[in-house]
């Protein structure tokens, strides 16, 4: 099962294991990872699981749909280069070792 | 539970919950966080914790519930369905309340209902802003999001409160659903009008989106969801902007911070469903034997969950009975959790904290409560002011 690390908004670096076919909001919620709520249980409509990502990671992951942009460019406080919505992230193997930070 | 705290909970009266459900929810929480109620007729869930928790878990606490008569009201709608079902209709009405969406469409057009309302009582000096104001700000901008024709506001609410009466009506009172069958019936003739005229002409609103999805719903499955949300998408910002108006007219401490630094009003919108939630509560029932906070609760049993009470847990919110726009970030569970996570929810806060408020308290002048009559609360299942009677320098 990969491993993701989770950077939290005062620095603290966490490091979970996640289960394939659940996605990374799922992962961070099941760990009290802080910043990451999960409110509407992914359905794309609370941005309340947003994570920032190294650019050159982003490329592991499926492209933005158009309901995660919208959710993106107006649903998070501020939005940056890196950033995607966890719940729209499926942990495959792909991910093993992967960094992102939580804004908070 | 202890048997003091069970004879507690027994003796629950829906009449003390109506007046002021807080007192009995803090009691609640504290000594019988997952108790039946029987004059409810259900386990009510009052600790933050714990709906959070049973939120993450739609197949144990499932939507669809036994003998719904909200399905007798209004068809079976996505709000009591599960799964793929429930997703499928959910997805169709999603283009039309994303928060794009609202920004480019839905605000322009919040802006101009709330102005003409002002313009037509700007003059009076005063009036009740529940009724002149929240009432028809709600059902004005759910007219226009839902894509409806030549229907007239104060229709729309009689109707829908109407169908959320009938919702409630187990003592099945034969005059009450009178007139929930008039009210859906005027919503079908309605549907006569909008579906013809979106279908060839497609737009930005819901019945629009639910006719032009990629997996399109059918005329019911329209009809009902049209009624759900007549239901559940006018009382609630309605309830909202009357709520939010209320706490900053009575405290002119939090008035004053907001009104010199309007970035505020976001945490005076979440701040104020927090404080009186106007969905106090909505019916799960659990598809199987399970354990919650440690009761057990057998398969079939009937659970209330009363966000209401998780919104004033002391250990979530610190002096959680003040209304306190500055208060630590903390998630309230106001638009509930999980897969039903409010669809508006985006277009509550643009239309109730954007809009409205700001509007109204920018506009009218040295705005002020009517002290010749107090402003009254009711509800517990849906909470919110019953009248506020305001007067502003004309
Ligand atoms: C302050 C305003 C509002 C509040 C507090 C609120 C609250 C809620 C809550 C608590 C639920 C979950 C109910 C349940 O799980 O049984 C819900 C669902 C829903 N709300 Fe809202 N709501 C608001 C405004 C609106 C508006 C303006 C609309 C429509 C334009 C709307 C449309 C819906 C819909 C369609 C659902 C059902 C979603 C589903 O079943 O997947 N709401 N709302």
């Amino acid at each position: 099962m990969p491993t993701i690390t989770f950077v939290e908004a005062d620095g603290t670096e966490r490091t979970v294991v996640a289960a394939e076919g659940t996605s990374l909001m799922q992962a961070g919620v099941a760990n009290d990872i802080s910043g990451i709520v999960g409110e509407c249980g992914g359905s794309r409509m609370c941005a309340t699981c947003h994570v920032v990502l190294d650019l050159a990671d982003l490329p592991r992951l499926p492209p933005i749909s158009e309901g995660e942009e919208e959710m993106l460019e107006f649903g998070t406080s501020e939005r940056f280069e890196g950033s995607r919505l966890g719940c729209q992230i499926p942990v495959t193997d792909a991910l093993d070792g992967l960094k992102v930070r939580v804004p908070g | 539970m202890d048997t003091i705290s069970r004879d507690f909970a027994a003796a629950i009266a829906l009449e003390d919950l109506w007046n002021d459900p807080y007192p009995t929810y803090e009691r609640l929480r504290n000594e019988a966080p997952v108790a039946f109620v029987p004059a409810a007729n259900r386990y009510l869930v009052t600790r933050h914790a714990d709906i959070v928790e049973l939120e993450r878990k739609p197949e144990i606490f499932s939507a669809h519930e036994a003998n719904s008569l909200m399905i007798r009201v209004m068809g079976h709608t996505m709000i009591r369905k599960d799964g793929a079902a429930h997703r499928r209709e959910r997805l169709a009405c999603e283009p039309a309340l994303r928060p794009g969406v609202v920004k480019n469409k839905w605000v322009p057009t919040f802006q101009a209902i709330v102005d003409a309302l002002i313009d037509g009582f700007e003059k009076d000096g005063m009036v009740d802003l529940f009724d002149r104001f929240a009432g028809p700000c709600a059902s004005l901008s759910l007219i226009a999001m839902l894509g409806l024709k030549d229907v007239d506001q104060k229709d729309l609410r009689i109707w829908s409160q109407a169908m959320m009466d009938a919702t409630g009506n187990y003592a099945d009172d034969a005059e009450v659903w009178r007139r929930s069958d008039e009210a859906a019936a005027g919503v079908d003739a309605a549907l006569d009008v909008a579906i013809p005229y979106l279908q060839a002409n497609p737009d930005e609103s819901l019945i629009s989106c639910m006719l032009h999805a990629d997996d399109p719903l059918s005329r019911e499955e329209i009809a009902a969801n049209v009624k759900v949300i007549i239901g559940g998408g006018l009382n609630e910002p309605r309830d909202a902007i009357a709520t939010g108006a209320y706490a900053l007219l009575a405290d002119d401490e939090q008035r004053r911070l907001v009104e010199a630094d309007p970035a505020l009003w976001r945490k005076v919108f979440e701040e104020t469903v927090r404080w009186v939630s106007p969905i106090g509560m909505y019916p799960r029932q659990t598809a199987v034997d399970t354990e919650l906070a440690g009761i057990p609760l057998p398969a079939g049993s009937r659970i209330g969950v009363v966000l209401a009470a998780g919104n004033r847990d002391e250990t979530v919110f610190q002096n959680p009975d003040r209304f306190d726009i500055n208060r630590p970030k903390a998630p309230h569970i106001a638009f509930g959790g999980g897969p039903h996570f409010c669809l508006g929810a985006w277009a509550a806060r643009a239309q109730v904290g954007e809009i409205a408020l700001p509007t109204l308290f920018s506009r009218l002048k040295n705005l002020r409560l009517d002290e010749s009559e107090p402003v009254r609360f009711g509800g517990w299942v849906f909470r919110g002011p019953l009248n506020l009677p305001a007067r502003w320098d004309a």
